[in-house]
């Protein structure tokens, strides 16, 4: 992909981040929010676009380590700050979370699924011990049509650490 | 067969294309780009009902960047969609019918621009009182909403005496039940892009079914089907609901007029506005026993809110008609159907296809009845079920199945049945449990054309490729073939190319639907595999002197037979050497149909599937809140190819029918949708459903059945319903007739309250 082109753009304030653990700079349109930056110019179409209201997950990003709604943050927002997005998480091997949803059939379509990883990502970055109900808590920002989260509750049984999950 | 990862053994496979999606780096159709894209956008209706006095798009036209603006002026061909009936206009010229009408499309450099743009095509209308309901477009005086009336497709069916047989009944139940307009809520909203390249139409955008969208949009267009490709796969999520036509009209006759791509993607807002969703329906049931518990009657009524214009409408009344007599032997039946127009959004086709309604109903009627004889609900059942030779519920022929009997035998051993009940619950939480079966027929039925294909070959570069004109919209298709291809020739993955969702590339093998892919394919495969093999192995005994008899396909190539344990195989050949030799000969084709009974009742089915399920409910007796905590499914279609896959349909289809069944909803009021996106449409969370679900799988045909595995896309959708409110009824004594179930309503008729407030 040649960046370089896409960074272009008319108008806007120059603004500074870290995208994928690699300094970025470009000038953003205020009105742009981090999901337009992120699939259009970028073209990290990893990011999925679904209701634009923060309610389905699909568009979820790290942002210093934390998962937001890419759709809910203005991409101004982002200066100065760590952004990763599930490029940045598959850049040199499999995730073992994302191992977790290829054995357990923990996606079909899979248009939730990037946004269901970051999610996951975000929780286990922060707790490392997590109950099934922590899980479950950490997913309910994403929505899933295709599986009724069969495989997904499977994938989070082999991240839970109590002992209900190791029976 | 209990299914899971260790049942399932080394079937249990990672997906071909999970990789890419798990990474995030599988480009959806909507995902791609092109180099001097344009943006298109759709104008859509400010009425529900309204005649259209003007259009003018002169101040659209005038905006720096737009670079089209058309209206029903600028189509070529067919001003008209709709796969049975293309009466659904592209853009709407003397009237809209409802919200969701198109009136013009604008392609311009940028979103912000096509939306200003939009915002300045004036259309004068002149508004019409708005039908927002069946029985409204049913009155005398109801205004006209098609030329040939409002009512879009009628149904009747009889058997036997109703009157007569009524007067024998010992009890007998009367009830009207009422489903929502579910929404499917694909996650990846409909679009795709549209371009222009020598003289073809290029349109990558998700379908069901890639020849029928090229066939409705050469009418369209009014260009040859041959100069229309369409790239159609991977798909972010269907149910049904996008194999009608969506963007594509409006992208190609945008990038046609400007001779750029064009990308087309709805906002979740305008998906919910001109998508398609689950007909409503009103279903008025009838049923008498005698004092044995023998069904004598059943009438039934069936009035379905098709929305303002055909699409699939028929069909899926012809196939509520058909599941309204279930896996059940009456003598006596009537049926009378009815799909209307209204000026609501439009019905289609969605998994489960009109089945989920009137199951619903009719297991409805057997839990009211089994109440009024004081009988086991499930034995009621029993008593009346089919045996393996019985005709269709239309009375047509169909395969022997013993589906209904193993699935009702095979549900009584549930574990749901054998929980720890002395379980510390709140006083307020109250436990139900509830059973429901169902069976559900699969590919398009009598009369209407269902053709199957595929392709077979080795192809150039040595790999054993197959092509079918089948979509993946996340059901699994390629690894199901993957499997099905590894288990025929004993090959490697790497062997392997599996090519799907491009016209240019593909044969016709019929639409992705009905629960028939899997089923196709396996049939196809069967029918393309001895001839390729033996072309293969003469080839090879010319090559190499090596009897045909003592070759067989495997890792890598073409190996000799081994006769003794202790005598190893020995590569003969690799593909890719086979492959240099020429592949010309070595390309197989097949075209059939899908089996069809023999008798000619519409639509009537010829392959069941089966289904039973028990679930298990807490009901807060403080908030009328109702949580499904257990989910077991029994289905009996046949031998398992895909584990994973058959577990995710029916484990994804249960939880459909669970938001159905408590949640779903697109309310409309006055030919609006007030449920705009996903704060106010519920599907599902992860917090919504039970943590396991438990699926049995029979795998057992009868002796001599040729057909193979059943699909099973859409038998996991269509008994839960009727198992909740059933478990709710344990719970609280409160029968449900309307979906979705309101705790607010479920409140109100609770016992104790109702006590306190008399």
């Amino acid at each position: 992909m040649n960046r370089k082109e896409n960074l272009v753009m008319e108008k806007g304030s120059r603004m500074s981040f870290v995208l994928n653990n690699k300094p970025i700079s470009l000038h953003v349109d205020p009105s742009k929010r981090l999901v337009d930056i992120l699939r259009n110019n970028l073209q990290l179409t990893g990011t999925k676009i679904s209701c634009e209201i923060g309610r389905c997950g699909a568009c979820m990003v790290l942002i210093d380590g934390k998962a937001q709604n890419s759709c809910l943050t203005m991409a101004f927002q982002c200066e100065g700050k760590h952004v990763e997005t599930i490029e940045g998480i598959s850049e040199n091997n499999v995730d073992p979370i994302q191992e977790a949803f290829l054995e357990e059939g923990g996606f079909q379509c899979g248009y939730c699924t990037p946004g269901m990883v970051i999610s996951l990502k975000a929780l286990l970055n922060e707790n490392t011990d997590p109950s099934m109900d922590d899980l479950k808590e950490g997913l309910t920002g994403n929505l899933c049509r295709c599986t009724g989260y069969g495989g997904i509750h499977r994938v989070l049984q082999r991240f839970c650490a109590t002992e209900e999950c190791n029976k | 067969m209990l299914l899971d990862k260790n049942s399932a053994k080394d079937k249990w496979r990672i997906r071909p294309d999970g990789k890419e999606k798990v990474t995030g780096s599988l480009q959806y159709l909507t995902d791609m780009t092109f180099p001097n894209m344009l943006v298109g956008r759709v104008l859509r209706s400010e009425y529900a009902h309204a005649e259209i006095k003007s259009i003018n798009i002169s101040k659209a036209l005038q905006v720096d960047g737009v670079k089209a603006v058309l209206t029903h002026k600028d189509i070529p061909g067919l001003n008209g969609f709709g796969i049975s009936n293309p009466d659904q206009p592209v853009f709407c010229s003397e009237k809209v019918q409802y919200e969701g009408d198109a009136l013009a499309a604008i392609a311009a450099v940028s979103d912000e621009i096509a939306e200003r743009a939009l915002k300045l095509i004036e259309v004068e209308y002149e508004s019409l009182p708005i039908v927002d309901s069946p029985e409204k477009a049913l009155e005398k005086n109801a205004p006209l909403l098609h030329p040939k009336g409002n009512i879009l497709h009628e149904t009747t069916y009889f058997l036997g005496n109703m009157e007569e047989s009524f007067e024998k009944c010992t009890h007998i139940v009367e009830e009207t039940y009422e489903t929502p307009r579910q929404m499917h809520t694909y996650l990846e909203t409909e679009g795709g892009i549209f371009v222009s390249e020598n003289g073809r139409l290029m349109v990558y955008a998700p379908t069901q079914h890639g020849y029928k969208d090229r066939m409705q949009l050469s009418r369209i267009l009014a260009l040859p089907e041959e100069s229309i490709r369409i790239i159609s796969s991977p798909i972010g999520g269907s149910f049904g609901g996008k194999d009608e036509l969506n963007v594509q009209p409006y992208g190609a006759l945008l990038t046609l007029a400007c001779g750029l791509p064009v990308k087309m993607h709805y906002s979740r807002w305008e998906s919910v506005v001109a998508g398609l969703k689950r007909h409503p329906m009103k279903v008025t049931m009838k049923t008498g026993v005698d004092r044995d518990g023998k069904l004598l009657a059943h009438q039934v009524r069936i009035l379905s809110d098709t929305g303002a214009y055909s699409t699939l409408g028929g069909p899926v009344l012809n196939f509520a008609t058909e599941h309204s007599v279930g896996p059940y032997i009456i003598p006596n039946v009537e049926i009378k159907g009815k799909a209307v127009y209204t000026n609501n959004g439009v019905s289609g086709e969605f998994r489960g296809f009109g089945g989920n309604q009137v199951i619903f109903a009719l297991e409805g009627q057997m839990d009211r009845l089994a109440e009024k004889l004081g009988i086991n609900p499930w034995e009621l059942r029993r008593r009346n079920l089919r045996g393996m030779y019985d005709r269709g519920p239309l009375g047509q022929r169909v395969v022997p199945t013993n589906g209904a009997l193993e699935v009702w035998d095979a549900i009584r051993k549930s574990s749901v049945f054998y929980k720890n009940k002395e379980e510390h619950q709140p006083p307020w939480i109250r436990k139900g449990i509830g059973l429901s079966m169902a069976m559900h027929g699969s590919g398009l039925g009598y009369g209407i054309p269902d053709p199957a294909g595929g392709q077979l070959r080795l192809n150039e570069n040595g790999k054993i490729e197959v092509a079918f004109g089948h979509e993946e919209f996340g059901q699994g298709l390629i690894g199901t073939l993957e499997i099905l291809l590894q288990d025929h020739f004993q090959c490697e993955k790497d062997d392997l190319e599996i090519i799907i969702g491009d016209t240019d590339k593909v044969p016709p093998s019929g639409s992705s639907t009905a629960s028939r892919t899997t089923n196709m394919v396996w049939q196809a495969l069967n029918r393309l595999k001895p001839p390729f093999l033996q072309a293969i192995f003469k080839r090879v005994t010319q090559m190499t002197g090596v009897a045909e008899k003592n070759l067989q396909t495997g890792p890598g190539g073409i190996w000799t037979k081994s006769e003794k344990e202790d005598i190893p195989s020995l590569l003969v050949i690799t593909y890719k050497q086979l492959a240099k030799q020429g592949v010309d000969d070595l390309l197989f084709s097949t075209q059939f149909h899908y089996p069809v009974t023999p008798d000619p009742i519409i639509g009537g089915h010829y392959l069941y599937t089966c289904t039973s399920v028990a679930a298990e409910v807490e009901v807060n007796l403080l908030t009328g809140m109702v949580k499904v905590t257990d989910i077991h499914h029994t289905v009996a279609a046949g031998p398992v190819i895909n584990p994973m896959g058959y577990l995710g349909q029916i484990e994804g289809g249960s939880i459909m029918a669970l938001g159905f069944t408590l949640t779903e909803d697109a309310v409309m009021e006055n030919g609006r949708y007030l449920t705009k996106n996903l704060d106010t449409y519920l599907i599902p969370t992860i917090m919504d459903v039970p943590s396991e679900q438990t699926v049995d799988a029979i795998e057992e045909l009868p002796e001599g059945d040729e057909f193979g595995p059943r699909g099973v896309g859409e038998v996991g959708s269509v008994a839960l319903a009727p198992a909740i409110v059933s478990a709710i009824h344990d719970a609280t004594g409160i029968w449900i007739k309307k979906l979705p179930v309101k705790p607010e309503k479920l409140i109100r008729e609770l016992p104790f309250l109702q006590e306190r407030e008399a």
